[in-house]
């Protein structure tokens, strides 16, 4: 089944016990909007009326909105969609950082990828490129990309990886190696390795120095995959780094076979969704119900960054979050900013209406990782009954 | 809700195009006693009555058309779509805000040129329940989808197998329930898949070098599959060599591949060009056409080309890559996909000035004319890839209207004025003419039995437009629409939303299959086919519903 929490393959029994390496690496990075759960009163179980009542108002009473959050359904990304448009909010999911890490160098140049089944069952050759926390945060990657064949994909980890990781490949059936060198680099290392014309490796001044039976290997690839996950991407301006990784892509197919299988975070269902209910992949921000498309204007980093110091009403954060298994939530909160550092600070005027977990309480419809498949996801259980899912809410709030 | 339209010519290709009151009781059309009461008239003296349009091969949603739209963002012009234009062309039909536009506008744009109901010719095996969420959000529009095989790897090695025909006719009703689409289209028979083995060009007769079999092979053996699941949309093919000089050959060798069985091809502009004259490159528009016109088991799209900026999108990888560097802007996106699916997306821009371009517009041209049956040539740009729809009532124009044709025609490149024939193809389509190829005809081919005509009995999908001496205005905004029976459009005004439904081709399934295809499918893709298998209930909602 397709996990809600990293929309990768995963034969666990009970997700919702996962103690999931990847969840958690990317709640640490949810920094900004973590801040302002933080300061949430306890969730309450009984929401009534009167409460969808009130938050309507103080919608309708707010300059700004912002909708943002973890949204790893459609049904909630349509929801949310809409309630953008209908309260001419801007709507940019927490993810976005490292999502438009990728879209942006797309929207560029261009892209030759590959969906995971099929660099699974045709693949020879996988560079993965990263380090020990991709994996961390991916831990079933080894396995989704294992076509079950011993010995006959190979797998060339470049960046900072541990003997561990390499380990973790082979015992899935990968012949494993690893080139140490660093992620900022691999783009000028490989371009310098297609350049070339000696095939030795010890003439490279790269400091990507594979083996003679490696590049060798490398060479005689028929369909090499690249696979990296933007969210673990640690370098600054890293849309460049993807770029130059997608152009020497491009220039390999000119003889060979070779595709990109860029790592989607969680809020590659959000941006699909977005995608074809506005035509842009999220930081949108609706005007008189139009969409208005700026990829770095409408980032919710920016839309705090602008909050005016001392108001509080008029500027609204429907924070969304349906993938936490023991929390999630949909709470509309009243923000205020001051000083310099715009901290963000409660009101105390918060609402916050629990929610069900997309696929696991509720049936929902979510992505893979490549953002390729869209799997239907049937719940597994209730941990609270009857509880809404997020897009109740959010019709709810949108009548 | 019983609604009466007086004083407007009825027109459906079937019977006599004559004044006539026409009753929409409830969904359907029906006769009723001329004294009985109706819940709203309508005089409408001066006006034509027709059934809702039906495009048969327009690509509204899945993988590829998201993927144009994530990488055009600077493609989306709401100002342009949106401003009112003045004048007396103030009722013509709004361009596009992108060529790829949000699921809300596509169904807006249709419904305001009066079709009611679209076909997206590629859906992707595994990622069949993305095409049916966008269609989904495509309002106002009855959807249905084209299955894309005659790639998948399984397939491939069953024929190279010599698997008996009654287990692929098996895998393909499987395969057709399991993604709810209503057809099978082949997309460069085996040549997607090929090119995943860098193999650059598969023409019908040659060998995939992996499999050793050919595009022929393929061709023959799902027709026969199609034919034996009594599927009413006969196969949809886009052929082998997309937009390669010379091509017709390949075309005409796919007619044969079939062996006679029925063979719908589609977007047939890119497929029928001759290697001959100036820059050989040229038209054999007459070879297929003259085939068409001899044999009633074909019939085609025409995928016409206007000038202008679009994106072309397709699942032919192989050739979409060959054109890679004609992009316009440079930049592209190639995606192979399990399933052995694939897609090509490159924005382009057609030139008037440009010898290649103006020909592909002489060559769509001379396709509408010379093929003779209406019922059997259907009006599509292949939307995006030869234009975005909204063309559609420019393009009747050129067809209803010689001398406007050859306006256009002498602002071409002088090479191809020197060499169409198009000068001497006289013909004018008649409106009786448009209303077939855009309404009757896709029915027909399609097995929609109960559209395309005005008879007792057909939905009450009625478009009314004010006759007009100009074809392009008078089909570019109709004064009413109405979907099953409701008024939902007038002169510009969106009254009310509509029961959509998704058609869904109706097919026994054998449920061996499933263990089969399971196993098959964890061994390969490493998941269960239950996450591809969408279910009947996925496509029903309080306004949506399953046409069978």
């Amino acid at each position: 089944m397709i996990c809600s929490f990293c929309s990768l393959l995963c034969d666990a029994d009970d997700l919702n016990e996962i103690q999931c390496d990847r969840r958690t690496a990317s709640l640490v990075q949810f920094e900004t909007l973590r801040s302002i759960k933080a300061g949430l009163p306890q969730l309450e179980k009984q929401v009534d009326a009167e409460l969808i009542i009130v938050a309507i108002e103080s919608l309708r009473a707010a300059n700004r909105i912002l909708v943002t959050g973890r949204i790893a359904s459609v049904a909630t990304a349509r929801a949310a969609v809409a309630f953008a448009a209908k309260y001419n909010a801007t709507i940019d999911c927490a993810e976005s950082g490292h999502v438009f890490k990728n879209v942006l160098a797309i929207q560029r140049s261009g892209l030759n990828s590959v969906s995971l089944a099929e660099a699974r069952d045709h693949s020879d050759l996988f560079i993965v490129v990263g380090d020990d926390s991709m994996l961390a945060a991916c831990p079933r990657m080894p396995a989704a990309l294992s076509g079950g064949k011993p010995n006959l994909q190979t797998v060339l980890l470049l960046g900072d990886f541990s003997a561990a990781a390499a380990e973790l490949w082979k015992s899935v059936g990968f012949d494993a190696w690893s080139v140490p060198c660093d992620v900022r680099t691999v783009p000028s290392a490989l371009a310098q390795w297609s350049r070339s014309s000696d095939q030795s490796p010890s003439h490279r001044s790269s400091e990507m120095r594979p083996t003679k039976q490696l590049f060798e290997r490398m060479a005689q690839a028929e369909y090499t995959t690249i696979v990296w996950s933007a969210e673990n991407l640690r370098i600054e301006h890293a849309d460049l780094w993807v770029e130059r990784m997608l152009q020497w892509i491009a220039g390999r197919n000119e003889t060979l076979r070779c595709a990109a299988l860029p790592w989607s975070t969680l809020d590659g269902t959000f941006q699909q969704v977005c995608t074809w209910l506005t035509g842009f992949p999220g930081r949108v921000a609706f005007r008189d119900g139009i969409p208005q498309y700026d990829p770095h204007g409408h980032s919710y980093e920016q839309w705090i960054a602008r909050t005016p110091i001392g108001m509080s009403r008029e500027s609204i954060v429907v924070l969304i979050d349906e993938t936490a298994s023991s929390t999630p939530f949909l709470n509309l909160v009243s923000m205020q900013a001051s000083g310099k550092c715009k901290i963000i600070e409660l009101t105390g005027n918060s609402k916050c209406f629990p929610t069900a977990v997309a696929g696991v309480e509720v049936i929902a419809d979510i992505f893979r990782a490549d953002q390729t498949v869209l799997a239907r996801v049937s719940p597994s259980h209730k941990l609270v009954p009857s509880i809404k899912s997020a897009a109740e809410w959010l019709e709810g709030l949108s009548q | 809700m019983i609604t009466r339209i007086h004083g407007a010519v009825c027109i459906d290709g079937i019977g006599k195009s004559e004044i006539r009151d026409l009753v929409l009781n409830g969904e359907s059309i029906c006769s009723l006693p001329k004294d009985s009461r109706a819940d709203a008239e309508y005089r409408l003296d001066g006006h034509i009555v027709v059934s809702g349009g039906i495009d048969i091969h327009t690509h509204i949603g899945g993988g590829k058309v998201n993927i144009a739209r994530l990488l055009l963002p600077e493609m989306v012009d709401h100002k342009r779509s949106n401003s009112e234009r003045s004048g007396k062309e103030s009722n013509w039909i709004a361009p596009l805000s992108s060529p790829v536009p949000a699921t809300w506008e596509t169904g807006r744009r249709y419904l305001e040129m009066g079709y009611t109901a679209c076909f997206e010719p590629a859906v992707l095996p595994a990622n069949a329940r993305q095409s049916h969420a966008e269609m989904a959000d495509t309002p106002w529009l009855d959807t249905g989808g084209y299955l894309l095989l005659g790639n998948d790897r399984l397939l491939l090695e069953w024929i190279r197998d010599g698997v008996p025909q009654q287990q692929i006719n098996d895998y393909v009703g499987w395969m057709l329930r399991a993604h709810q689409c209503c057809a099978v289209k082949v997309v460069n028979a085996g040549g997607i898949d090929a090119f995943k083995f860098n193999q650059r060009h598969l023409s019908v007769d040659d060998q995939h070098s992996y499999f050793s079999i050919t595009p022929r092979q393929i061709l023959c053996t799902l027709s026969q599959a199609v034919e034996s699941l009594g599927l009413a949309h006969p196969l949809h093919v886009h052929c082998s060599n997309l937009g390669l000089a010379g091509n017709i050959a390949a075309t005409m060798a796919t007619i044969d591949a079939v062996e006679g069985r029925r063979l719908h091809l589609t977007h047939a502009q890119f497929h029928c060009y001759a290697a001959d004259g100036p820059h050989g490159y040229s038209s054999a528009a007459h070879r297929l056409a003259d085939r068409v016109n001899s044999d009633a088991s074909l019939s085609i799209d025409v995928g016409q080309v206007q000038f202008g900026q679009t994106v072309t999108l397709s699942g032919d990888t192989m050739h979409q890559y060959a054109n890679r560097n004609l992009a316009r802007p440079r930049k592209a996106i190639f995606q192979d996909l399990e399933c052995q699916a694939g897609c090509g997306v490159l924005p382009f821009r057609y030139r008037q000035d440009q010898y290649v371009h103006g020909l592909l517009w002489t060559i769509g041209i001379e396709l509408f004319l010379r093929v003779e049956d209406p019922l059997r040539v259907f009006l599509t740009t292949d939307h995006p890839n030869g234009a975005p729809f909204t063309s559609y009532p420019h393009l009747i124009r050129l067809l209803m209207n010689y001398d406007f044709r050859m306006s256009v025609f002498s602002r071409l490149h002088p090479d191809v004025q020197k060499s169409s024939p198009l000068p001497s193809l006289k013909r004018e389509y008649s409106l009786e003419e448009i209303i077939k190829m855009t309404r009757l005809g896709p029915a027909r081919a399609l097995g929609l039995k109960n559209r395309g005509s005005l008879i007792d009995g057909s939905l009450a999908d009625v478009v009314v437009y004010e006759r007009s001496e100009n074809p392009e205005q008078m089909f570019s905004r109709p004064r009413m629409v109405f979907r099953r029976g409701k008024l939902v459009y007038r002169d510009g005004v969106f009254l009310d939303d509509a029961m959509k439904s998704t058609v869904v081709a109706n097919v026994q399934v054998d449920s061996q299959m499933d263990d089969l295809l399971n196993r098959i499918w964890r061994s390969r893709y490493g998941y269960s086919t239950e996450m591809i298998v969408v279910r009947s209930d996925e496509l029903r909602s309080k306004n949506r519903t399953i046409e069978w």
